[in-house]
């Protein structure tokens, strides 16, 4: 029974949430950017609707993570 | 100063147990050490009874009596074996103890059970180890003292060990914090040397033998006694346990009464303040993180921490000095790693951590441990090695969506002997991990969707406004030109592959696949031509396009020119090659269309941009 015992971690290290944070909080950011200026600069009869979604989904995902990971290392563990 | 008054009602109920002494007497005691050690607010009480059946009949319960004064105020008894003498004793796990109420026994005391393993036959004999822990025992008297004055307190107990069993040979050691004592009851063969205040041995007493002793003795201890704390426990899987500590602590030792003078304090702690307790330390866990010392105000920065492998102490020291009857309010909390805390057995998780609080010596009145659990845990069930109030409720925190199951574990008179080890069991799939990220990239996916359906809503409330069609056509004009701008530089990349096949067949000679190249961009110029015949005819039929029109129409020509030539040097360079003609030859015959086609190049070029500022 003592072996079956096994102590449970995150299944990320610690030390890595501010790395990660940062660096997938930039990515959403330019992607988000380039989201904008697609929105901005395209008329509305040769937008898209894929185009901006998919952009838009991956952009959430990066930052969503990113954000988690930022309330991780800055103490707010969820 | 007046002497002490004995509690009468003790004596009374000692003629009433003589009327009681037949009963039990299969059992002798026949020594018997007991250790009451009062150097801290926190009475504890050390037994060894060896005990002797000379009864017929195996014995199997062994009952202990506390008198009612002491029964209220035990926080904690544990029962032991010990076998063994001297260093090297060893004790047994803890026997079972419960409250028995025995027939034909003096109601007026609590009678506690203790259930043996196995059963004490005839004439064998046993060691018994007996913890007791008591609080609020100690009477500071006087009651009231001036900052200047030290703390005097009295204890009351009997010199002979209350049983309903006969002792053959008994003693008792009082262990008192300083070598000061105000009184001391003194009986035949008392003995007062140090520290140490010794009754005994005495011999033969029957059962219930009692004899009051009391003991006013200087206890400058702190009487730290935290009338509320409440400590949350929370688990996130993301690597931490948060352990927060609220406390609402009172001095309970002998009131101080007249004025506070900080100045005297200041001067002289150890004098005019000597009653006073300054600091508290935390015994927190090894590699606790985060740790924070604050109240209602705020931080208290008066705390010190000092950290190595094998535990955290941190000192914290209220914003005043603690005199008796004064209180004060705080929190403390800290972060601790979660691999520590966490373990997995048997398909089930659990956490396994301390019960009590991790100050020495001090006394909680009322303990609510809280442990909020991750949401979506299920098959929640509690360890806890001694008894304790349980219910459950839910609390919402960061980014939940029905709130985390609380364990909520309440004890009233918890001492330092209860920080034990209590286990909280639960299942909690991996996947549940993943619902705190997913609501936030849901958040910013909403946000990504609203963006969209507003830049494609149209918000014009007059449909038929001449502003609003003007917009409309713009806008179709504008697609148009994108569409146009597309196309041409679908056309320019044509030609620059065209280019690079031309660099490939003067490189290697294939003249062949450079013939296929061109024939696939004759059909591809063919395809796009036409797709731009629709879009200029478009262009040239709206009137928003008139002041572009020039433009496009002159683009459209550069084009075409640049179009033509491409395909003039194309045909003279593959001829040549056809024809074997030397390298140089064939730079000389292309070197005027060469440079035509750069300047074409650099017009075109010069021309998108201008249309694509429009």
């Amino acid at each position: 029974m003592a072996q079956s015992v096994k102590p449970i971690s995150s299944p990320v290290p610690d030390a890595w949430y501010p790395t990660l944070a940062v660096l997938m909080l930039a990515i959403g950011l330019v992607i988000t950017a380039s989201f904008f200026i697609y929105e901005a600069t395209s008329s509305r009869k040769s937008r898209s609707l894929a185009k901006e979604l998919t952009t838009g989904a991956v952009a959430s995902v990066f930052l969503g993570f990113g954000s988690l990971f930022l309330l991780l290392s800055s103490g707010v563990y969820v | 100063m007046k002497p002490i008054r004995l509690d009468l009602s003790l004596l009374f109920l000692f003629g009433f147990f003589l009327c009681f002494s037949s009963v039990c007497s299969d059992l002798v005691i026949s020594k018997l050490d007991r250790r009451i050690d009062l150097s801290s607010h926190i009475v504890r009480t050390t037994t060894s009874l060896k005990i002797e059946n000379n009864g017929v009949d195996g014995v199997s319960e062994i009952l202990l009596p506390f008198p009612e004064h002491q029964a209220k105020n035990l926080a904690f008894l544990s029962v032991m074996i010990s076998e063994g003498k001297g260093k090297t004793k060893e004790f047994s796990d803890s026997l079972p103890v419960d409250v028995a109420n025995p027939v034909g026994m003096p109601p007026a005391l609590t009678w506690y059970s203790v259930t043996l393993p196995k059963e004490l036959g005839k004439g064998r004999s046993l060691t018994l180890e007996v913890k007791a822990v008591f609080t609020h025992i100690l009477r500071p008297f006087p009651e009231k003292i001036t900052q200047a004055d030290v703390q005097l307190v009295a204890f009351q107990d009997s010199a002979y060990y209350l049983s309903p069993y006969a002792v053959k040979v008994q003693s008792l050691t009082v262990k008192l914090p300083e070598p000061k004592v105000e009184s001391y009851t003194k009986l035949e063969k008392t003995k007062f040397s140090g520290s140490e205040i010794k009754y005994g041995p005495y011999e033969d007493l029957p059962q219930f033998s009692y004899s009051p002793i009391v003991i006013h003795y200087v206890s400058n201890k702190p009487f730290a006694v935290a009338q509320e704390l409440v400590r949350e426990i929370e688990i996130s899987h993301w690597g931490n346990v948060q352990v927060t500590e609220n406390y609402n602590l009172v001095h309970a030792g002998a009131e101080i009464a007249g004025e506070f003078s900080r100045l005297d304090y200041q001067a002289r702690p150890h004098v005019r303040g000597a009653s006073a307790f300054r600091n508290l330390v935390a015994n927190l866990p090894p590699r606790a993180h985060s740790i924070y010392y604050r109240d209602e105000i705020g931080n208290i920065s008066t705390s010190n921490v000092w950290s190595d492998s094998a535990q955290t102490l941190l000192e914290i020291e209220p914003r005043y000095p603690m005199f008796g009857g004064w209180r004060t309010s705080f929190t403390i909390g800290y972060g601790l790693p979660l691999k520590d805390f966490l373990f997995w057995s048997e398909g089930k998780r659990y956490l396994d951590i301390t019960f009590g609080c991790p100050m020495s010596d001090v006394v909680i009145e009322n303990l609510t441990v809280k442990v909020v659990l991750p949401e979506g845990s299920k098959d929640i069930s509690v360890s806890v090695p001694f008894p304790v109030k349980q219910s459950q409720e839910t609390k919402i925190s960061h980014l939940d969506m029905v709130g985390r199951p609380v364990i909520v574990l309440q004890k009233t008179n918890v001492v330092p002997e209860h920080n034990q080890y209590f286990q909280v069991y639960y299942r909690f799939s991996n996947l549940s991990l993943l619902r705190e990220p997913l609501m936030l990239i849901f958040g910013f996916f909403l946000f990504f969707f609203a963006c969209v359906v507003y830049t494609h809503a149209d918000f014009t409330i007059s449909k038929s406004s001449p502003s609003y069609l003007a917009k409309l056509q713009w806008d179709e004009v504008q697609t148009a030109i994108q569409q146009f701008e597309s196309i041409i530089n679908r056309c320019l990349t044509v030609h620059d592959k065209l280019e690079a096949s031309l660099r490939d067949l003067s490189r290697n000679g294939d003249v062949q696949a450079c013939k296929a190249a061109r024939k696939a961009a004759d059909s591809l110029l063919k395809e796009l031509s036409k797709e731009l015949k629709p879009l200029l005819s478009f262009l040239q039929s709206s009137p928003q396009a008139v002041q572009i029109m020039p433009k496009v129409e002159e683009l459209v020509s550069k084009e075409r020119e640049l179009q033509e030539k491409l395909m003039l040097k194309y045909s003279t360079v593959v001829d040549s090659y056809e024809k074997k003609s030397s390298g140089r030859d064939i730079e000389n015959r292309v070197a005027a269309v060469q440079q035509k086609i750069t300047l074409l190049r650099q017009e075109v070029d010069d021309l998108l941009e201008v249309i694509d500022e429009i």
